[in-house]
Order: structure tokens, then sequence, then C-alpha cells
């Protein structure tokens, strides 16, 4: 187990070494220039953007930065936002949690609802019930998630006023509201952007669920449970759903790289202050600190989270350790 | 008088928390909020007996709160209202006639000479550490902006004034190396005054990375309160400022990137206020709101497609383009009233909607009488046969010795005014036989392309500094390897342009603008497209607003919320 070990961290180590080397080349090479994002709002002399290339070590070969940077980077040190004049860790520490809280809240929403609604569709396979349920899952499969966070947000927060439209929390609030009434506030805020991630990510789990549970259901086991005199129900989610799980979990795993970097969108719609936002401003200023570090960030999640799931499957199966 | 008439609905829907769905299902997820909740430090300003809260939307965080360093629109906004300058601009922002001034920092200020302007500090101006504002301050901070090491963007702006010295502690002399009409205001718009008490030890090229820059301490009508990235920023009224309480307790600004997203914010009454609301069916959503009214006030931007006069890169001359006639017949063949019609809709048909020139309706020399090339597309073809470009194989394009009438205009793809306008303009020139080819680019590559003048025209945007030196930045002969990133040069021009900068008056300047801008519209280096009507929305609740477009919360301290209109964030 140890030597398998050692060999999933080597090449964990490995991938994030190349998402380092590759995303620092392509920021390089994409055109564009740093300092020049408010041009038509006031122009930048030429002199001050040598000078800030300068302090930022930009006039240096590629080469040089390179091995600069990654020197940094062994010591933990993501160097300096050039737009936020602030240590990338900072940025991303202030963004990460909260991207963190939204995936987590889109990640556990769409499973929910995703099997709730495959069981159902498979327990009324070829009725009214299915086709519909199976036509709102393919709409919301199809839909832009912006789109669908813009019409969420007119509905419920313009139209309804039941929810917030933007932010976090309400800044105007802050001072006046216990922990738990900030707790209360925040979780307000979370609702339409997560339910928003979690409709899109939900209508996947739903299909792949379906199809699951259908088969399941048509196994010797539950044809046996039923023979047994089970009732329905029973059957349903004692032994069909069990069953059904594993394709489930399967998507679990890889579902939580693509909640992180699928909410890039839905963060601006929204006004979420996560890391989808960092990133997309980050592009956009040509900040290659940030962008590297976003990418960095993301590599190792993607890296840990495929370690993790290694573990485990071989912790479950030993003839995987081989 | 309170015009609100939904006051009372709106607060009850504050007051009370409206219905949340059980949608976390996790005690894992509560778990995450609460400690995200927990983070959160408490403190703020309440509301007082006195004021209001005002919540601003923002597309983008601010940067820095270091007024030398910050380049993002809310960074000025913010650092606008926790610094003050020596004194301010005239509401009409004329920058030449210094009896409009208003006192800020300093009290008043005088000439030993026309080359010295002498500052008497208020001796009531305090930081908000408790410290006073002093002559040294002023003279720090003049060092700190023009030092190369500090890189400020306001630098080069500061280029005409010697040196900063201090007389006594409440008396600053600034030394000019030149008489010039717009002395004082170089002198006090660019700079806020800073306090060097606080940032005297910080080495200069650390001092937009200190934790200065994040918590500032300054001396206007606003005080820092706290900033969450990317989320939002506070203010809270300093109440013993030496100029008067403001009449708001607090400001607020909230992030919200997405346009349609802070229209149902202001929408939804999460917010009060935003500067522009650029696109025509966001105003329209507002309008039909009952609590949110939209103000109109004279835009400062202009948007114009600027023809590379210079071969790419910036060599030669431009086949197309280095031929005025060439030119003036493309200029002719544009109907800009109509483009700005199709753009804008019911909210166009003001006069500065369509610019005379590159300046903007904001600017003091803004008049309609400027002379412009007319829409006549019979002159237009006129022209260009007369210089030989006709459609001899009838593909409806132009040739001249086998050369196709045809070009490339290149668009950042962030402005969907400018992409929409590209297509009506596309169509115009297509009717006298000039192929222009649209190149949409993200804004980065956009502005490195213009910048290095690789393109043959290219659909720039300007918001424009309060003074009107920046017609001569744009297309002045000086400006060739900056701004002007069409290369056009003349002497005409820029002698004109010289001499009514160089002239003490408005009345006496503007005859002197007049013709510096009828000469650059003769030569047609640009066609001027569109003006953005600037329209800023509003809470009905709000009283005293006043908007003055060179920096739209200038007179915030003069908003207030009257007692009876006031909702729950209010008190």
């Amino acid at each position: 187990m140890l030597r398998y070990l050692a060999r999933r961290l080597a090449l964990a180590l490995a991938t994030t070494a190349a998402v380092v080397t590759i995303t620092f080349a392509l920021v390089r090479a994409a055109p564009g220039e740093p300092f020049t994002a408010g041009a038509e709002e006031h122009f930048v002399p030429p002199e001050t953007v040598a000078r800030l290339r300068e302090r930022f070590g930009l006039d240096r070969p590629v080469g040089a930065q390179f091995v600069r940077y990654v020197a940094n980077l062994a010591r933990g040190d993501l160097g300096e936002s050039f737009a936020r004049h602030r240590p990338v860790a900072d940025v991303l520490r202030d963004a990460l949690p909260n991207t963190a809280l939204l995936g987590l809240a889109a990640f556990l929403l769409s499973f929910a609802l995703g099997l709730l609604v495959g069981v159902v569709q498979a327990a009324r396979a070829g009725t009214w019930t299915d086709a519909a349920l199976g036509g709102a899952a393919l709409a919301f499969y199809s839909v832009p998630a912006f789109w669908l966070g813009l019409v969420l947000l007119l509905v419920f927060g313009e139209w309804l006023h039941w929810l917030p439209v933007a932010g976090m929390a309400d800044p105007a609030l802050r001072g006046s509201l216990s922990a738990a009434g900030r707790a209360l506030d925040v979780a307000r805020h979370l609702v339409l952007p997560a339910l928003t991630l979690a409709l899109v990510n939900g209508a996947v789990v739903a299909r792949l669920h379906r199809a699951a549970m259908i088969e399941a259901l048509g196994a010797d086991f539950v044809r046996a449970a039923r023979a047994r005199g089970l009732g329905e129900g029973r059957v349903l989610l004692r032994h069909a759903l069990r069953s059904a799980l594993a394709p489930a979990v399967t998507l679990a795993g890889l579902s939580v790289p693509a909640l992180l970097t699928g909410s890039v969108l839905v963060e601006s719609v929204f006004g979420w202050p996560g890391m989808g936002r960092v990133a997309y401003e980050a592009i956009f200023a040509r900040d290659y600190n940030v962008i590297t570090a976003v990418a960095v960030v993301s590599g190792v999640l993607v890296a840990l989270g495929n370690l993790a799931a290694d573990l485990g499957v071989a912790a479950a199966d030993p003839r995987v350790r081989r | 008088m309170t015009d609100h008439p939904t006051a009372l609905p709106r607060a009850a829907r504050e007051r009370a928390a409206p219905p949340c769905p059980a949608l976390v299902p996790a005690a894992l997820a509560l778990a995450a909020l609460l400690l995200a909740a927990c983070a959160e430090r408490g403190g703020g300003g309440g509301a007082g007996a006195a004021g209001g809260t005002l919540i601003v939307v923002t597309a983008g965080d601010a940067d820095v709160l270091f007024h030398p360093s910050g380049a993002a629109t809310t960074s000025a906004d913010v650092a606008g209202l926790i610094f003050s300058r020596l004194a301010e601009l005239p509401f009409d922002a004329n920058t030449v006639d210094e009896a409009g001034f208003r006192p800020g920092v300093a009290r008043s200020w005088e000439r030993d000479d026309s080359t010295t302007i002498v500052f008497h500090l208020d001796p009531r101006a305090r930081w908000h550490d408790g410290a006073p504002v002093r002559a040294a301050d002023v003279a720090f901070s003049f060092e700190v902006y023009r030092d190369p090491a500090v890189g400020s963007r306001f630098g080069p702006n500061l280029a005409a004034i010697d040196s900063v010295t201090v007389r006594d502690s409440l008396t600053a002399v600034y030394h000019f190396a030149r008489r010039y009409p717009e002395q004082l205001y170089d002198a006090t718009y660019h700079t806020k005054v800073l306090p060097r008490h606080l940032l005297d030890s910080i080495p200069r090229s650390r001092l937009a990375a200190s934790a200065f820059a994040r918590s500032p301490v300054g001396s206007g009508p606003f005080r820092f309160v706290r900033w969450d990235a990317g989320a939002s920023i506070e203010v809270a009224a300093d109440t013993g400022h030496f100029l008067g309480r403001p009449g708001l307790d607090r400001v607020i600004w909230r992030i919200v990137p997405d346009p349609a997203a802070a229209a149902s914010a202001l929408v939804a009454g999460e917010a009060d206020a935003v500067e522009i609301v650029p696109q025509a069916e966001q105003r329209a959503r507002l309008r039909a709101a009952l609590d949110i009214r939209l103000v109109r006030y004279p835009s400062n931007g202009v948007a114009y497609i600027a023809f590379n006069l210079r071969g790419r890169g910036g060599r030669g001359a431009h086949p197309l383009f280095g031929d005025r006639d060439v030119r003036r017949a493309l200029a002719m063949a544009i109907d800009r009233a109509t483009v700005v019609r199709s753009l804008f809709g019911a909210d166009s048909g003001a006069a500065g909607d369509v610019p005379i020139g590159p300046t903007a309706q904001a600017q003091w020399i803004w008049s309609d009488s400027v002379r412009q090339l007319p829409f006549d597309t019979a002159g237009a073809r006129r022209l260009l046969e007369s210089r030989g470009w006709r459609d001899a194989n009838g593909d409806g394009v132009r040739e001249r010795n086998g050369v196709p009438l045809r070009f490339e205009l290149l668009l950042p793809t962030t402005s969907r005014a400018r992409n929409d306008a590209a297509i009506i303009v596309q169509a115009q020139l297509r009717a006298i036989g000039a192929d222009m080819r649209l190149l949409p680019l993200e804004f980065a590559l956009f502005e490195q392309r213009s910048a290095r003048k690789d393109f043959d025209a290219a659909f720039q945007s300007r918001t424009l500094d309060a003074s009107p030196a920046s017609v001569l930045q744009l297309f002045g002969s000086e400006g060739v390897r900056q701004s002007n990133y069409g290369s056009y040069e003349s002497a005409a021009f820029d002698s004109l342009a010289r001499r009514a900068i160089a002239t003490p008056t408005r009345a006496a300047a503007l005859p002197l603008w007049r013709a510096a801008l009828e000469t650059l519209n003769d030569d047609a280096p640009a066609v001027f497209v569109f003006s953005p009507p600037f329209y800023a929305a509003v809470h009905r609740r709000l009283e005293g607003v006043r908007i003055r477009p060179d920096e739209w919360l200038a007179t915030v301290a003069e908003w207030h919320v009257p007692p009876g209109a006031r909702i729950q964030r209010d008190r």
C-alpha cells in the first residue's frame, strides 16, 4: 500500500508541476499587456508601464521569471497581484472559502435533487411523470447556468422579493446581526446561486441515476425481494437504490472540480465574491500571478481529489494496488 | 419634500426576513455557514439622528484605497470620499476660472507671482485619527504622487509643478515651471492630501501594498470602516468634519459585476444608486421601478473611429487613410444621428449625444456651434470618385489601381454599444462602396494592437478629464507616441490647441478651441460617433442629489435622506 501511495503522490506532484509550467507559459504567451486594463478610463504612460513591469520582474527573460516563480512557489510564496497590489495568497484566502461554500451547497443540493428525481422517474418509468421530469432535467441541463441564474434572480429576487439578488451578505446589516443572524443572512444569499448550479448539475445526476435505478429494478435480487412480499417502497429504497448508488458516487467525485470551475459566471451574476470572479478579473487584467495561482490551486485540488478517490478504491479493492 | 410613495412597503419588506426555503440540506453546509459568519468582524457605523445609508452598486472591486496607485473606478470613488483635495473644482468643471474653485483642506489661496500659488490650510482640518492636517502633509503628498517608485498615473499631470515647499505649518507653496491658466487645477485636482505621519516610514515602492492602502486614514468627509474583498466597502460619516457633517451616515459600495443583476438589486431595494446605467433595456426597467429615478448628467465619454494615418506599426502612410479626402468621404457617409438614435433610443436626442470632436458635454469647451463635416452621401461619393475610387467590377466595393476600398475596424468585445454602432456604420459605408470589416477583440488584445498602431481603424472610447488639454493628448503631435493611436499630426491644430490651453479665461479660450476642433474635423483623423448619455439611477428617498460629471460622488456629502423617508438601513 505504501508503494502504491508513493506512486500516486508522485503522479499528483507531476500533474501539479505540469499545471504550473503550462499555465505559466500560456498566460505569458497570450496577447495583451498587464497594467492597461483601464486604458480607456485613464491613459497609462509607457514609462509607467515599463516601471511596473520592472517592479514585478516582467522585464526579465521568461525563463528567468519561471525559475524565480518556482523558487518562490517552493517557499509557499505565490507572488503579488499586479492589479490588487497584495499577496496572491491573501487574494485566494479571501475568495476560496466563499467558492467552497457555494460549491459544497450546490454539490449537496444537486445530489439530493438528482437522486430524488432519478428515483421517482425510475419508479414511474414510461409514465407522464417520468416524461415531465425527464424533460425538465433535459431543459436544465441544456440552459446556460448564467441565464438560469438571471431568470431565478428576476423571479425570486426582483418580482417575488423572497430572496436577495446579489452578494454574500447584506452589507448594511452586518454590524447589527448576531453570529446566527449573519449565518442566516449568508444562507439566504446562498440559495439562488447554489440553486442555479444545483439545477444544472442535478439534471445530470437525475439522468444518470434514472438509468441506474431502472437497471437495478430489473435485477434478480429485486425480483427476489418482491417475491418475498416486500412492499414496493422498501424494494425501491432499501434494495434498488443502494445498488444504483455506485454510478452516482463516481459522478460525485468528478463533479467537485466542475462545480468549482463552473461557478465563474454564476459568481458574476450573483456578485458572489469567490474564486471564479477572481480568475475572471485576473484574466481580463492579465494579472499573471493570480491566473497562475488559481490554476495551481485548482490543479492541486483536482489532484488531491483524484488521489483520495484512488486511495479509496485501492482500500476497497486490493487488486488495484498492483 | 419626501418623495417616496412606497417607503412603507419597502421598509416592511426589509424588516421581515423572507421565507427561506430549506435548501441547505446537510449539517456540513450549515456548519460552514456558521464558520463563515463567525469569521466576519463586527462593528460598523450605525444610523444616527441625521443622515441615512447610501448603497452604491458597482461592477468591480477596488484595487487599493491608496489614491496615488488606485486604477479601478471603485477605488477612485471610495478614495474620493476618504481623502480631501486642497480645493475642489467648480460644479461646471471649468478648469481655468479660478474664482469658481471651492475650499477643501485649503481655506484660501493667493499668488506671490505668476508661477507661485500659496495655499493657506484650514486649521480645523484633521486626519481621521485626530492629527491635524499640516503643510508638510501637502508637500509630502506632492512628492509621493511624483515619485517614479510609486508609479502614480497622476504623476505626469504634475510635470509643470517644480516643487511644493512649506512656509509654515499651515502654508504650502506651489512653484510652477511656467505660467499657464490651469495652474490651480493642476495643483489641486489630481492629488489628494496624504497623511505624512502614517506614510513617511513606508518605502515608496511598497505604499500601494501597505496595510494603509487597504485601511486608509484620510481627512475627507467620510472615514474608512471596512472592506470585504470582492463584496463590499463601507465608509462612515466623519461627524466632526471641518467642512461640516455629511448628510449621510454611511456609504456602502456593493460589488455586482452583472449589469442586469445590478439593475435587479436597485429594483429589489437592495441598493440605492449606480453611477451609469449603460444599457437602454436596464434604463427602461429602472424607469418602471417606483422607487428609482434616473438622473441624466453631462457625459464625459466619447467613442470614435480612429483612422490609422500611418501604415501598420506606424511606418509610412496608410494606403487609404493617408489620404485626407478618403477620410473625409468616409466621415461624411456616416449618419451619426441615426447611429445614436439606434443605440440609445428614447434616451437619445440631446445635442451632446453626437460629439463635436474629441470632447464631451462635461468639458467646458463644448459648443453646439462647432463646424463639422455634414452627413452627405452624395458628397462622399463625389469625393471618392474625384480621388479615383470607382466600382469598376460592380461588386459594390470601390477600387483604385486594383486596390479595393476595404479596411478592418478593431473593436473591443466588452463594449456592446461600439459593437452595435459598428454594424450600423458598416452598412452606411457599404452604401458608398466602402467595405469595412469588423474585428472584435478581447479588450487587452484590442488595447495592445491599438497602442502598437497595428490597425487600419480602431473604435476607441475615452473617458475625458475635466481639462480640455486631453484633446491635445489624443490628437496632438506630442501624443503620437502615447494615446494618439492614429498618428494624426497637424501643425495648425497643435498651434491652435496650445494657444487655447495658454489662454487665461474661458471667454478668450473658447474661440481658439472652436477653431482647433474645426481644424480637426476638417482633417477627419477620426469619426466621433457617439457620446454615451450618462444616466445615474438613484433611490427616490435620497435628496440633495447633484452629480458632477467628472466625479459623480463629489457632492455626496450633501446628499441626505429626510427622516420621514428612511428605511431600515437608514436607521
